[in-house]
């Protein structure tokens, strides 16, 4: 394997007639010019110019994709919607926190308009989503707003805290309750999954 | 009507008094014109030898990116937050992202002990550098994010905001932030009719100087050297202004001196970081 060329930002790539520019790369007076510090990478399309970009890190930044399951913390609550963030996707943790939204009329699938946000979710609590869908101004933008959904039966919230500070015990779909106090709090539960149970 | 019996209140009118008084000499030691001697580090005048400079990334691990220089005794740590959320939404530019700069010395960096609550003349300095970072970094691709830079000054051996520029933009490379270019800081102290180049904190407080009456002053310059753009001029002291041209020049030169230990350190730490993707990888 040939030895893979590094460069810093400012140095010179190549010209634009020669390839067009990529990621952590900018054009300037016709010639590409690098913007991060990594390792060159030219890759020929066919027809087309090939691309060459900068690669800093080797493996690639995962984002959550529209219909992943995510799992999400609750940051607070409005009578409208929840504010939650990103922790992991799938399985996999994420690096960099992504900012969410679960609408009112996403939290359920049946009598959306009666939902009350205080009652399915509190701050704090960790919640499986959906994703729906996302914007971005561009790839790995820092201020990219995901809007997700549990309105199913599998999606809703799985750790809870109760007031009293203790973990929380679902009972039924729209309940948890405190195994200390034994006060009962609603919440849009998520169903646990067959497979997680021991009978 | 209330009279303020408190206070001793201040003429209407009221002028600086140094703009009536001609300049006074500085010092005992500076009164009398010294013969023209070699630096006491065994540089050159009048010549562009900056010393000998010691880089490295990745210093600080809980930050994005961190660069340590070295140059001399003076020695500066920067680490890079970012780019994350503004904190701040009411003058949030949607279209680009913000740098923040921080810059502070440590209470034991100078001769005399300092605090760790920053003054005024570090607050001057972090305006300084963001004035020279700004323009080399691609904040564009960064809308609605801040960047955050943190410099730390352990020890002041004079030109430390040339240094601090320097150390700034290695630890945003080495943090991932797209940048145009580096942005390397050089400085210069005017003595007379020759100058020193990266001046000691003794150099640069005049305590050399060989007449100290004339055209004492100190300019630091930081450059975009591949692009080959001024981001940033601070001057200040009393100097003529073919000195100023003079000077400004001087220091270009000192910084595209720096630029091949720079670029090793990144390439060290952007080697050191990550092994290079294979063939097949995207």
């Amino acid at each position: 394997m040939s030895p893979m060329k590094l460069c810093v930002p400012g140095e010179k790539l190549c010209s634009a007639e020669d390839c067009s520019p990529g990621a952590g790369t900018y054009l300037r007076h016709g010639q590409i010019f690098a913007s991060l510090a990594g390792y060159v990478l030219k890759k020929s399309e066919g027809e087309e110019l090939p691309v060459i970009s900068v690669i800093k890190e080797t493996e690639a930044q995962l984002l959550p994709d529209v219909g992943a399951i995510v799992t999400c913390k609750v940051t607070s609550i409005n009578p409208r919607f929840a504010k939650v963030h990103i922790l992991y996707v799938g399985s996999t943790p994420l690096k960099e926190r992504f900012r969410g939204t679960i609408r009112k009329e996403d939290v359920r699938a049946t009598e959306k308009d009666k939902v009350e946000i205080y009652k399915s979710f509190r701050p704090g609590d960790i919640v499986l989503a959906k994703v729906v869908s996302f914007s971005h101004i561009s790839l790995g933008d820092v201020q990219s707003n995901y809007l997700l959904t549990t309105a199913e039966n599998e999606l809703g919230v799985v750790v809870a805290h109760s007031e009293a500070g203790v973990q929380m015990v679902p009972i039924s779909w729209c309940e948890m309750q405190c195994p200390r106090t034994h006060a009962k709090e609603f919440r849009k539960v998520a169903r646990v999954q067959p497979e997680y149970l021991q009978a | 009507m209330p009279v303020d019996t408190r206070r001793v209140r201040a003429p209407e009118e009221s002028q600086c008094p140094l703009l009536f008084v001609p300049l006074l000499p500085r010092g005992p030691l500076r009164t009398v014109a010294q013969p023209e001697k070699a630096r006491v580090d065994g540089r050159q005048r009048s010549q562009v030898d900056v010393r000998p400079v010691f880089a490295r990334c990745g210093l600080v691990t809980q930050a994005k990116g961190s660069a340590y220089m070295e140059a001399g005794k003076t020695k500066v740590l920067c680490a890079v937050y970012g780019p994350r959320e503004s904190e701040r939404k009411d003058d949030t530019d949607m279209k680009a992202g913000r740098l923040v700069c921080d810059f502070r010395y440590a209470p034991f960096s100078c001769p005399k002990r300092g605090t760790w609550i920053q003054g005024s003349e570090e607050r001057d300095a972090a305006q300084a550098l963001q004035e020279a970072l700004r323009p080399g970094l691609c904040l564009h691709r960064y809308p609605r994010a801040q960047v955050e830079v943190n410099v730390l000054v352990l020890e002041h051996d004079g030109s430390v905001l040339a240094h601090a520029v320097t150390c700034a933009s290695m630890a945003l490379v080495d943090a991932g932030v797209e940048m145009y270019d580096l942005v390397l800081g050089c400085a210069l102290r005017q003595d007379g009719d020759s100058y020193l180049l990266d001046p000691t904190l003794a150099e640069e407080s005049g305590g050399h100087a060989t007449q100290p009456e004339d055209n004492q002053g100190g300019v630091t310059v930081a450059l975009l050297p591949s692009l080959g753009q001024v981001s940033g001029l601070h001057a200040d002291g009393e100097l003529r202004d073919e000195s100023v041209s003079a000077a400004v020049r001087a220091c270009m030169e000192g910084c595209h001196r720096l630029y091949p230990v720079v670029r090793r350190a990144l390439v060290y730490a952007a080697r050191r970081k990550a092994a290079p993707p294979g063939d097949a990888d995207d």
